[in-house]
Parts: C-alpha cells; structure tokens; sequence
C-alpha cells in the first residue's frame, strides 16, 4: 500500500475510535435511562415522562402531556397476571370514589399483558378509571420498570411527587397533589 | 451428484414437516419461539403468572384452529416484537439474520487478502546482497574440491 494511503487509512482508523470513545462518553454524561423511580431515590422530582397510548376501553387515546397544567395525576401500572396490584388498584378505585375523582385524574397503565384479560379483570375486580394499553412496556421502563405494581404522584405542574412504597404513601400523597 | 441428489432429498422431507407445524403448531414447540415479558427467557423455561397466563392464550388459539403465524402476529400486536424471542424472516427482521452472515464472509475476505498479500510480498523478497565473482569463484572451488 502506498505510503499516504496508508497514513489516510491509519487516520480514518484513529479517527474512528476517537468518534467511539466520544460517543461512549456522551452517553455516559447524558444518561436518562435511570427512570423515574430511581430518580426520586435520588431526591429528584422529575417531569414525568409524556406518552401517548391507546385506551383499553377502545375510547380514543391518552396522552399524558395533554394533562400537564389541568390536573394531578395518580399513574397505576398494573397486570392482570399481577396478583398485588388487585389490592393496590381497589384503593385506588376507593380514594377515587370517596374523595378524589373530581379533583385528580386515576389512569392505569396496563403493561405486559393481554388487553382482552385486562379488560376482564378491571371489571371482576371493578375498576372504572381509564386504563391505557402498553403491551411491550416501554413506558413502564422509562418509570422504573418491573416488578409492579408501581403507583406514582405527578402534581398539577407535571413534575412527579412520589412513588408509592408503603401504605401510607396514598393518603398523603393524594392530599399534597390535590392541592397543587 | 450423489450429494445434491441427498440435498434434494433432504429438503423435500423438511417443506412438509415446516408446513404441518406452520398449519397445526404444538404448544411446547411455541413456548420455545416465545419469550416471557417479565423473565428474559423463553416461555418453556419460566413458570411466572405472565408466563402462565401466555401458555394458557396459546394452547385456546390451537384449539381455535389458528396457525403458527396467526398465534405469533397476535402475541407481536398485544407485546411487540420483542415477544419473539427470534426475529422474523422478513422485512427489517431479515437484516438480524443476514447482517452476521455477511460480517462473517466480509471478515473471511479481508483475513484471506491479507494473507494473500503478505505471502506475496514474502515470494517478493530480495536473496540478500550478492557474493563478489571472485569470492563466488573461489568457494565454487572449494565445494568441488569437497565433492570429490
């Protein structure tokens, strides 16, 4: 090989792992993938991550952003294979019935799972507020991902207020995003 | 010729088999095409209630007559494509299948060039500078003088 061939072709290869490398380290700087959940374990308040989804009900669509302003939000990602989130998403159910449902928007985000058994088991179990359908779980990554059920509070601004971890979590977060 | 001859053969006993699995699928052989959304592994390897609860859908579809590809394009509109646990053999699918096999063969070329070139290149190499025609003499000399 000629000699300045050889040195363009050593250049575009040096040239190259630099790029990598570069890029490697932009992707470190910028990592947004550690997801709401792990965000508020870091003292954060994140806005919460828009999506758009089909209703299970076959109603139109949500889109999350469309909220952001207008209303708080509770945000239940559940299962119909999940056996806690029978429990969790009949509190919910119950907080809205009793107190909150005028004055805080309850949306299920059904993920990994069927939409003809999720149907079914909102209405065995008797839970009305509208559930979004996110079969491969990408919007349940960008939360926090598995295991579920993961229940969260975004406030009247859009930024999210908490996880819920221990049963007490739900009166008080309910108050304080009901008040935003 | 013997050989293609048993090629031949050897395809027409696999379309058969290929088509009676496309129209009549096994559970077991799709628990093994299918992952479970939760686990990472196939469904053949995963006891979860997620896992349960597609096994169960699977074995009401082949009772309800559904093909191989019916089953599959119903579990890829619930999940996504990521339900399958190998991607299709067709349109952007086919790049995950092919896009090794060309790396491969192109890395096979390149190593054969390579090795093509630097066998040359040593055929090419000078003997070493040559002997003065008096010394050439003088040794000629002395090995005939050895061989007798």
């Amino acid at each position: 090989m000629a000699r300045p061939a050889r040195l363009a072709a050593q250049g575009l290869a040096v040239a190259l792992v630099v790029g990598l490398l570069a890029l490697l380290g932009w992707r470190v700087a910028n990592d947004s993938s550690k997801g709401v959940s792990q965000a508020l374990k870091d003292g954060e308040h994140p806005t919460a991550p828009a999506f758009d989804l089909p209703r299970l009900d076959g109603r139109g669509r949500i889109d999350l952003a469309s909220l952001r302003g207008k209303k708080p939000i509770v945000l239940d990602f559940w299962a119909s294979w999940c056996i806690p989130c029978i429990r969790e998403s009949k509190r919910l159910e119950a907080a809205r019935r009793k107190e909150y449902g005028d004055r805080v928007a309850f949306i299920g985000v059904n993920t990994k799972d069927f939409s003809d058994d999720a149907r079914k088991w909102q209405k065995k179990h008797g839970i009305t507020y509208p559930s979004v359908h996110d079969g491969s779980g990408s919007v349940l990554t960008e939360w926090g991902g598995l295991p579920i059920p993961r229940i969260f509070f975004v406030a009247r601004s859009g930024k999210v207020v908490g996880e819920l971890i221990v049963e007490e979590d739900l009166p008080r977060y309910l108050r304080q995003i009901a008040s935003s | 010729m013997r050989g293609l001859a048993l090629v031949v053969l050897a395809a027409l006993l696999v379309v058969p088999v290929a088509r009676a699995s496309e129209r009549h699928p096994a559970l077991s052989e799709l628990e093994g095409e299918v992952m479970c959304p939760v686990c990472g592994t196939t469904l053949d390897q995963s006891n979860s209630p997620a896992a349960q609860q597609i096994k169960r859908v699977i074995a009401s579809r082949i009772a309800a007559g559904d093909t191989k590809s019916q089953i599959k394009n119903r579990l890829v509109t619930e999940y996504g494509d990521a339900i399958l646990a190998a991607p299709e053999h067709k349109g952007f699918g086919l790049l995950a299948w092919w896009l090794p096999i060309v790396g491969i063969l192109a890395a096979a070329v390149i190593v054969g060039a390579g090795a093509w070139r630097w066998s040359r290149a040593r055929e090419r190499e000078p003997d070493g500078p040559r002997l003065d025609p008096a010394l050439e003499r003088r040794l000629d000399d002395e090995l005939s003088r050895w061989d007798t």
